[in-house]
């Protein structure tokens, strides 16, 4: 039996371990996420400091403005509440537990867009979504918010989307990564 | 067969003789080498007759001996309709003609030329046409006669692939003009893609002299140097919108093909010339080829088409193929020089060859082998699909382009003529506008675009076309001599037989191709349209220009059914629990995209038991939207046909949603969690769309309410606990004191209410009290990061209770028993509110709501009712859709909608849509079984069938 409050990830199936780490996609569906809606002129907008399309990092949250009066706190568990407690709530803001709802995986690699190029027709060049750029798109035909994070240098995108679709979109995008050498890491 | 006709090393060779390949040829070992053309081995190994024509079933040999040769196609394996003057030999491959019976040599097929002059164009549209009745026995014996290879159903799905790509430039074409313009656009900062049909850059230079090899090989270096993505053995297929441009690639190293979808800002189209066969009597023996294919095997491949030549030439490209025959030890016996108005008749010989040549002045040449060399057709397709309507030039005997498109440029000979020199200065200039006008698109494309990086100052200006002016060489119009020929091979169409189609009245071009089908073969009309044309204007007497052409439309090549499909992506969504469904025997089904669990080896059981003690089900595909902000009770109100503005906190309600048709759109509860907060349940099918549809009421209706709708469908995996146990298998899970305690009793936790807490140990959880299947039941919505623990946590609990999972099918049964009618399947497209017998849940009353109009009309008028409906014999189930007639008669009155055997009433239960008239209770009915025989029904007093009071769901 599964443990109480221990995060079930929507990735159930094991990968082979090793290989290389140069190009990995990984689940972070446990990580916090927390959706606010808010006018764009609110408040909760202005501390949240990004608009529709970008994303930044603060105290440990990743705050993506994923859709017009919508963004997405990605973190641990007490950096996001801490975040979502100093939240002005002037006007009408609400905030919704998304951890459940959507999952997370994480896609880095010098080739990772190559890799998303093959199921997502969106441009991901680096003039059309450079790094804290966020988009929403078709991913293997599922909807998913994608956000461009590159981690030291390399890049690296978050790919959200429904937590029921999260295993098959894992193995679409391994499947599209074949050729690259894509490897499933701690899954 | 060893290499008999393999010609020693020739100095612009691609083979690599070090790297010997044994195929098997219509079931004969012949060798060739690494680098070798199907065609170029078979040519080298003496084969002259490769295929049978289409109608006729006349032997043919090669004609252009590459992509477009109408005569190459080859089955390879279990791979039908291989193009043998392109595919690459690999070892161990088996290469065997096709559409021949019982062989190449001796195809009784053949007898259709016998009747050839009853097989005219039109033939099948006039002979098969009466009676109809017979249609189905002319199909079986005409596919008997059906072109084209075997395909074999067990072949294994192989791997096809699919990309997308944003390049600055695609150059369509890798001869030397789409080298030079691929290099200059990259080197003016353009991301450039450069796509070419063939295994080489380089086009004719390729075949050419020393010079032009070297000039192929620079170029080449060049391209690599510029950083130019190149894509081999691949084709532009189509141009669409927006520069919209496909790319079947042919070269992926794991992919059988793959389409690139490549969205492109400029398209430089460069794809140089098509030789154009000449049309004359014999044109189509084995041994007549164009002076590009001879050049080709003998200058690429090292093999040697004839042994004795005539050549017949309009150009330097047929001087140049007489001085190679020549240069490789091949016999020219005379060249005939169109230019100085000399002219070929007739191609001689017995059925598969050729012996002699007629020429215009009488005499007869002893040949194997006749080189045409004729003039050229300019590949305008991918023009033509972005608006560009070529025009004809008398002078030089072929079309140009002829009017500009501002985001697809050409260069190369489709453009024009010269040296290479001005012809390599055209390109240059074409790359570096291709990358001007791309680096102006791109601009304007990043300030549209929030998240793009941010671009300084005004999108530069789209640059003028001051391209130099490329000049048109004169060349003599040779389509067709004195006599008569084939002008599409592939569809074995002949001059006469066009002119005959116009005699009858098929004289536009259009209605000619149609008629005759000449240019609709598998060569796309890249041999055969110029010569169509040019045989219409002849049996028109006018010139070509005024006959016009016909539309060349994507694809510019055929392409594979594989690779259009792609990589199949079917999005499958499954809930948290699915792990155990499938560790514990499931059945699944498919409901839209959800993989749910229909039973676990007995339904009828799984019904029993939930009956009897209690069962779980998991609903988590129930749409579940997050309703937040003041304004939530007027929207309920707005998408709800009842009232909603007083839902007290911690109720629930149910309630239907109409189009504003009055047509039933979906039903579910909505419960109210807090003053602002309330949580919606759709079906499964409308979790979507009902979002959609809230959302539309309020960003074009009401913006001014203070709404939040959020979909949380799979944030929550809903268990449904059901049965005269459930009470007591939640209440020990359930937090019984402090945060997250939820008090069970029957007083505090009524029928149709909602409450948080902990279940299991996990918090934030909802529970309401509601009840599909007619039973006790206490529907969980868990986070879904615990659904599962949840889930195996009420197994474990129950287990002296005798819980046990449960399917959607005894849900099903459940529902049906109960007379729960389920929208789209008891409703339809049709089925307005009242139908459903829900009339309590239509308040006309309310200032406003979806459908209110066409209600308070459906409210007064006789419509189809849902009822439920008992067979007199009980052990007859009726299928869903049966009909119900008027008694005696076949005027339908209704339809079954939904039926089962009930394992509760251990009788059959159905629910349908009946007509006014025979709604009411007692009615008997008439249903006409699958088998068409008619039983009795009665149209029973309530839906349910079980529990009509309600009392187990209330217990």
């Amino acid at each position: 039996m599964a443990n109480a409050l221990e995060f079930e990830s929507p990735i159930t199936k094991r990968y082979p371990s090793g290989g290389s780490r140069d190009l990995a996609l990984s689940d972070e569906s446990s990580q916090t996420k927390t959706l606010v809606r808010a006018a764009d002129d609110s408040a909760a907008a202005s501390q949240l400091g990004v608009a529709f399309g970008g994303s930044r990092h603060q105290a440990g949250v990743h705050i993506i403005g994923q859709r017009p009066t919508e963004w997405l706190l990605v973190g641990d568990e007490s950096a996001a509440a801490a975040m979502v407690v100093g939240l002005d709530r002037t006007g009408h803001v609400s905030v919704i537990d998304h951890t459940h709802a959507r999952a997370l995986l994480r896609l880095t690699g010098e080739r990772s867009a190559d890799v998303l190029s093959k199921i997502c027709n969106v441009d991901f060049g680096d003039h059309m979504t450079p790094d804290g750029s966020a988009l929403s798109a078709s991913v293997a035909k599922v909807g998913c918010d994608i956000t461009r994070d590159d981690a030291s240098g390399i890049r690296s995108y978050r790919i959200a989307c429904d937590r029921s679709f999260a295993q098959y979109l894992f193995d679409a995008i391994l499947d599209a990564g074949r050729e690259f050498s894509l490897t499933a890491v701690g899954a | 067969m060893s290499n008999s006709m393999r010609l020693p090393a020739q100095p612009g060779e691609v083979i690599d003789r070090s790297r010997r390949i044994d195929i098997k040829w219509n079931g004969k070992k012949l060798s060739g080498f690494d680098g070798d053309t199907i065609a170029s081995a078979l040519v080298a190994n003496e084969v002259r007759v490769v295929s049978r024509s289409m109608k006729y079933h006349r032997p043919r040999g090669y004609l252009t001996a590459d992509f477009w040769d109408p005569n190459g196609f080859v089955q390879v394996g279990d791979d039908p309709n291989v193009r043998s003057g392109h595919r690459l030999i690999e070892k161990g491959m088996t290469v065997d003609p096709q559409n021949v019976w019982p062989s190449l040599d001796y195809d009784v097929k053949a007898a259709n030329g016998l009747v050839g002059r009853f097989l005219t164009a039109g033939f099948y549209y006039k002979t098969f046409i009466k009676p109809q009745r017979l249609w189905p026995v002319y199909e079986k014996v005409l596919a008997r006669f059906a072109p084209g290879g075997v395909v074999d159903l067990d072949t294994p799905h192989g791997l096809y692939d699919k990309r997308y790509a944003h390049p600055d430039v695609v150059v369509a074409g890798g001869g030397p003009a789409g080298m030079a313009a691929a290099i200059a656009a990259a080197e003016a900062g353009s991301k450039v893609m450069l796509v070419e049909h063939e295994h080489h850059l380089g086009g004719h230079l390729l075949w050419g002299s020393a010079e032009d090899r070297a000039l192929a090989a620079e170029l080449t270096a060049a391209v690599e140097t510029a950083g130019v993505e190149v894509l081999l053995n691949s084709t532009v297929t189509g141009r669409y919108e927006d520069n919209w441009v496909a790319i079947a690639q042919r070269s992926h190293p794991q992919a059988i093909e793959r389409l690139v979808k490549a969205r492109a800002k400029m398209l430089v189209v460069a794809p140089g010339l098509i030789e154009r066969p000449y049309v004359f009597a014999g044109n189509d023996k084995p041994g007549v080829m164009l002076s590009g294919a001879v050049r080709r095997m003998v200058n690429m491949y090292a093999a040697k088409p004839g042994s004795r030549a005539v050549v017949f030439t309009g150009n330097g490209d047929g001087d140049a193929a007489a001085s190679d025959l020549e240069r490789a030890g091949i016999e020219v016996a005379r060249i005939v020089d169109a230019r100085n108005g000399e002219n070929i008749l007739a191609a001689h010989g017995p059925a598969k060859s050729m012996d002699s040549v007629e020429l215009a002045d009488g005499t007869k040449v002893e040949a194997d082998l006749l080189v045409t060399a004729v003039g050229w057709t300019a590949p305008t397709s991918l023009l033509n699909m972005a608006g560009d309507r070529p025009s004809y030039d008398a002078n030089a005997a072929r079309f140009f382009p002829n009017s500009p498109i501002d985001h697809v440029l050409s260069t190369g000979g489709i453009a024009g003529d010269g040296s290479h020199e001005e012809l390599i200065e055209h390109a240059v200039a074409t790359g570096r506008l291709a990358a001007a006008r791309a680096a102006a698109i791109g601009h304007r494309l990043q300030a549209a675009t929030r998240r793009a990086a941010s671009v300084d100052g005004e999108a530069p200006a789209f640059a003028a076309d001051d391209r130099p002016i490329l000049p048109r060489d004169p060349h003599p119009e040779l389509f067709r001599s004195t006599t008569h020929g084939i002008v599409d091979y592939s569809e074995d169409v002949g001059s006469k037989d066009l002119m005959a189609a116009a005699a009858e009245g098929y004289d536009s071009v259009e209605l000619l191709k149609r008629f005759t089908t000449a240019t609709m073969g598998p060569s796309q009309g890249k041999l055969e349209t110029v010569n169509t044309v040019a045989v219409l204007g002849e049996a028109r007497g006018e010139t070509i220009e005024e006959v016009g052409t016909t539309v060349w439309r994507p694809p510019y090549a055929p392409i594979t059914l594989g690779a259009l499909g792609g990589r199949i992506h079917e999005p499958a969504r499954v809930s948290s629990i699915q792990p155990w469904h499938e560790a514990n025997g499931v059945t699944p089904i498919l409901a839209g995209a959800w993989i749910r669990p229909e039973h676990y080896g007995n339904p009828e059981s799984e019904v029993r038991n939930t009956r009897a003690n209690v069962g779980i089900t998991d609903v988590t595909p129930l749409g579940k939207l997050d309703l937040q902000g003041p304004d939530v009770p007027k929207l309920l109100s707005q998408l709800y046909t009842n009232k909603w503005m007083q839902l007290p906190v911690g109720s629930v309600r149910y309630g239907i949603m109409c189009a504003e048709d009055g047509v039933v759109l979906d039903d579910g509860v909505t419960g109210r969690l807090g003053d602002e907060h309330y949580l919606m349940t759709t079906t499964s099918s409308g979790a979507a769309s009902i979002w959609e549809w809230a959302e539309n009421w309020l960003q074009t209706e009401h913006p001014d309410w203070k709404v939040h709708v959020t979909p949380v469908t799979t944030g929550l995996t809903s268990i449904n606990v059901a049965g005269p146990k459930s009470r007591e298998l939640v209440s020990r899970l359930v937090a019984h004191a402090g945060d997250g305690a939820i008090d069970l009793d029957g007083e505090a936790f009524k029928y149709m209410q909602v409450r948080q807490g902990t279940i299991a140990g996990v918090p934030n959880c909802i529970m309401w009290r509601i009840g599909f299947t007619g039973e006790l039941s206490f529907e969980l919505h868990v986070p879904s990061g615990h659904g599962l623990h949840v889930w195996e946590a009420l197994l474990e609990a129950g287990k002296d209770l005798g819980v046990r999972a449960f399917g959607l099918e005894a849900q099903r049964i459940m529902r049906l028993e109960k007379g729960h009618f389920i929208v789209g399947q008891d409703t339809d497209g049709l089925t307005k509110a009242p139908s459903t017998g829900m009339t309590s849940l239509i308040k006309l009353d309310k200032e406003d709501f979806a459908g209110k109009a066409e209600l308070a009309w459906a409210m007064d008028t006789p419509l189809p009712v849902v009822v439920g409906i008992q067979t007199v014999d009980p052990l007859i189930v009726p299928a869903e859709a049966s009909q119900i007639v008027r008694e005696g008669t076949n005027e339908i009155l209704g339809r079954i909608t939904s039926s089962r055997m009930s394992p509760t009433l251990r009788r059959s239960v159905c629910l349908g849509q009946v007509a006014p008239e025979s709604a009411a209770a007692g009615t008997e009915l008439t249903v006409v079984l699958t088998t068409g025989e008619r039983i009795k029904a009665r149209v029973m007093e309530h839906h349910a069938h079980f529990d009509p009071e309600g009392a187990r769901l209330r217990g």
